[in-house]
């Protein structure tokens, strides 16, 4: 099976005052169609610089990083904001949702730059907010929901253009245990029955223990550790 | 993203910030109203001239004066009413002696006229007959200057309208129009009253032995003897009044050689061809054989051809001048004012341009983490950048309207004080500013552009934000 997601040699590096900062430096990885992935490591160990690449809102100082088979590293700023509406959907710690819009508004704000039309986003929002369990809360803006619930705004708003894999950086770094639990079962959730790809970025081995495949531990831009977790198998290897 | 929904991103994005968006929009406003009030004014103040000018004149009248003459808006007559005991063919007479030196000059005689006739694309030639005669009325006396009207330019011109009474209705008829001034000194309570009361008109007439008396009066009795056998007498014309016009006027109808009392041309050519002036000028010369005029106006069929049929009139040897070369004239001055009165309304816009730029700068900085939000989730830079200009050209059209809005209410007001005051001084109160359709979308579509403009460098750095250092900004 063709790997959905494949790295090789990437390298990212940038100057810090009078420094060169080696944020990645030499990583080759590959992601199959329906893993769920945890990133560890502490902080500055460059996972959330391959995050980022991944997302495609950066680009590698050097290596290949291919997508779908398009090299993420050849492409121009516009087929990079192409590939974040169409292949992926990017999860935050700090949820980032627009503090001026509704729940539903931000939902509908990524299918809008889709170019989705008005009848169609606000519906599918809704649908979405739904299924999140949000359904009485869509008018609300986010400083009126709780932590967990904006979550599952910007979880249904990633997932609102369809695509296939999900990018989580430290998605329950501000919340608490319960919500936590709550976000990692959603997750969870949509890799097993939605089939979705998911790689998750968090400094908590246990939690990728628990909720990952596998676990690609990285320290100082390199991978230090590849493992396959007590988790199932992937979603698509088991069907 | 499709346009509608940018510009509803962008409309929203500006409520978001209302005091913000409104301040910079009175900013904008401010700067449109004294752009527009300014070119509002040269406009207006252009309308005016022009208008006066127009109702003054013939735009398709070209004056021909005889060759070797100096020719300028005075010549062929002399000014202002009631200009002194001049017989009829005073200039015309002085200048055919001197003209007769002149080599190359032509006369502009009847000869001269129906040459002139003959140009392609005329429509119409007549002779500028004047001069001053004794007009009694109600026991009083005193000398006015009097021009002949040809029947062709009724309707035209001053005679567009005719307060009181009508025009002439034939070229001879025994009848005369007033300005409203000079009836205005016979009855200045009711001017109109004026019309079918009877003037009674001397003038001399030359007679050569005892010739009889030429047409257009009866000879009184006695005279004077003139070098040449010429006996000069004083006839009188029974002249009723049959109509009152606004302004003085005259055949060249361009303000020069205007007079507060009118005949008929016909009638106006018969006291002339009989004044002893015309008669001595024949005696001086004897290759002449009919009498020259002062000048002659030259109408042409399409305003257009003006300057062609001037060049051409000018070939034959006469003095051309048309009331179009003094229009361009003044227009291009209008031109000189429009463009100084731009600038200084520029200098507002200028300011409020600052002021969208700074609105747009704050605006980015304070919405960086949304624009990295907007990124992370699909949208490109251009995406950005055109929600920018867009909040920028709405800033502007908004601008743009209300300021129109402003500096027509500005100028309205301006507009009827400066009224008050010229209606104090007596004047003709008018519209200063005008606010023509062109200038309404021109300062609108220029407001949209400058802030275009003004939005261009705000939403390019937007556009070019780093999304992953924007998501980091608080």
């Amino acid at each position: 099976m063709p790997a959905l997601l494949e790295t090789e040699d990437l390298r990212k590096h940038y100057q810090m005052g009078t420094s060169l900062v080696r944020a990645l430096d030499g990583v080759s990885i590959a992601v199959q169609p329906g893993e769920f992935v945890g990133l560890l490591g502490t902080s500055g160990s460059g996972k959330s610089t391959l995050l980022n690449l991944i997302a495609g809102l950066d680009r590698p100082t050097s290596g290949a990083l291919r997508i779908f088979d398009q090299d993420l590293s050849k492409m121009s700023s516009d087929e990079l904001s192409v590939h974040r509406r169409r292949n992926v959907g990017i999860i935050f710690q700090s949820f980032n949702l627009v503090s001026t819009m509704s729940a539903a508004e931000n939902v509908a704000l990524a299918m809008m730059f889709a170019g989705v039309s008005r009848a169609e986003r606000d519906g599918k929002a809704s649908t979405l907010l739904e299924t999140m369990g949000l359904g009485g809360r869509q008018q609300h803006r986010p400083r009126e929901l709780s932590g967990g619930e904006q979550q599952r705004v910007a979880i249904a708003r990633a997932l609102s253009n369809d695509p296939h894999l999900l990018l989580a950086d430290e998605p329950t770094g501000n919340l608490d245990s319960r919500t936590t639990r709550d976000i990692m079962a959603l997750l969870k959730e949509l890799n097993e029955r939605d089939g979705k790809t998911i790689i998750m970025v968090t400094h908590d081995p246990s939690l990728a223990q628990q909720y990952a495949h596998r676990t690609i531990t990285m320290l100082d831009g390199s991978v230090v550790a590849e493992r396959t977790s007590a988790a199932s198998e992937p979603a698509v290897d088991r069907t | 993203m499709t346009f509608r929904d940018t510009v509803g991103l962008a409309l929203r994005n500006l409520g978001q910030a209302k005091l913000r968006t409104s301040l910079t929009t009175l900013g904008v406003s401010i700067g449109i109203a004294s752009l527009a009030g300014m070119v509002s004014l040269g406009v207006g103040l252009q309308d005016q001239f022009v208008d006066r000018f127009t109702k003054s004149g013939m735009f398709d009248a070209i004056t021909v004066l005889a060759g070797g003459d100096l020719p300028g808006p005075l010549a062929g007559g002399g000014r202002g009413r009631g200009g002194g005991p001049t017989p009829f063919g005073r200039r015309g007479g002085g200048r055919a002696a001197g003209a007769a030196a002149t080599e190359n000059s032509r006369d502009v005689n009847d000869a001269a006229l129906a040459e002139l006739a003959a140009l392609p694309g005329i429509r119409t030639v007549y002779p500028n007959v004047r001069g001053a005669v004794e007009v009694k009325f109600r026991g009083a006396s005193e000398f006015a200057q009097a021009v002949g009207i040809p029947m062709v330019i009724r309707g035209e011109g001053p005679f567009q309208s005719i307060p009181y009474g009508r025009f002439f209705t034939s070229d001879t008829e025994d009848a005369c129009m007033l300005s409203l001034d000079y009836a205005k000194r016979m009855d200045a309570e009711n001017p109109g009253s004026l019309i079918g009361q009877t003037l009674t008109l001397n003038y001399p007439i030359a007679r050569r032995g005892d010739a009889g008396a030429p047409s257009g009066g009866m000879a009184m009795p006695g005279g004077i003897q003139m070098p040449g056998g010429l006996n000069v007498q004083r006839a009188e014309l029974q002249c009723p009044i049959v109509g009152i016009v606004e302004r003085e006027t005259g055949p060249f109808a361009a303000g020069g050689g205007a007079a507060g009392l009118m005949l008929p041309l016909g009638k106006a050519k018969a006291m002339y061809e009989g004044s002893p002036q015309a008669a001595a000028a024949l005696l001086r010369d004897p290759t002449r054989t009919s009498v020259t005029y002062p000048s002659a106006v030259v109408r042409v069929a399409k305003a257009s051809s003006t300057q062609d049929v001037e060049e051409q009139i000018k070939k034959l040897g006469f003095q051309a001048f048309s009331l179009n070369d003094a229009l361009q004239g003044a227009k291009r001055a209008f031109i000189i004012l429009d463009i100084v009165l731009s600038l200084i309304g520029s200098i507002a816009l200028a300011v409020s341009s600052l002021g969208i730029v700074n609105t747009m700068v704050m605006s980015i900085l304070e919405r960086t983490r949304e624009i990295g939000i907007m990124k992370a989730i699909g949208g490109s830079d251009g995406d950005i950048r055109r929600i920018f200009l867009i909040e920028a050209s709405a800033i502007g059209c908004f601008g743009g309207v209300s300021g129109v809005l402003l500096g027509w209410l500005v100028g309205r007001v301006i507009n009827f004080g400066a009224n008050v005051y010229i209606q104090q001084q007596g004047g003709t109160p008018g519209n200063l500013f005008s606010l023509p359709f062109w200038l309404i979308g021109g300062a609108i579509g220029f407001s949209i552009a400058v802030s275009l403009v003004a939005g261009s460098y705000p939403a390019s750095r937007a556009a070019k934000l780093n999304p992953i250092e924007a998501l980091r900004h608080d």
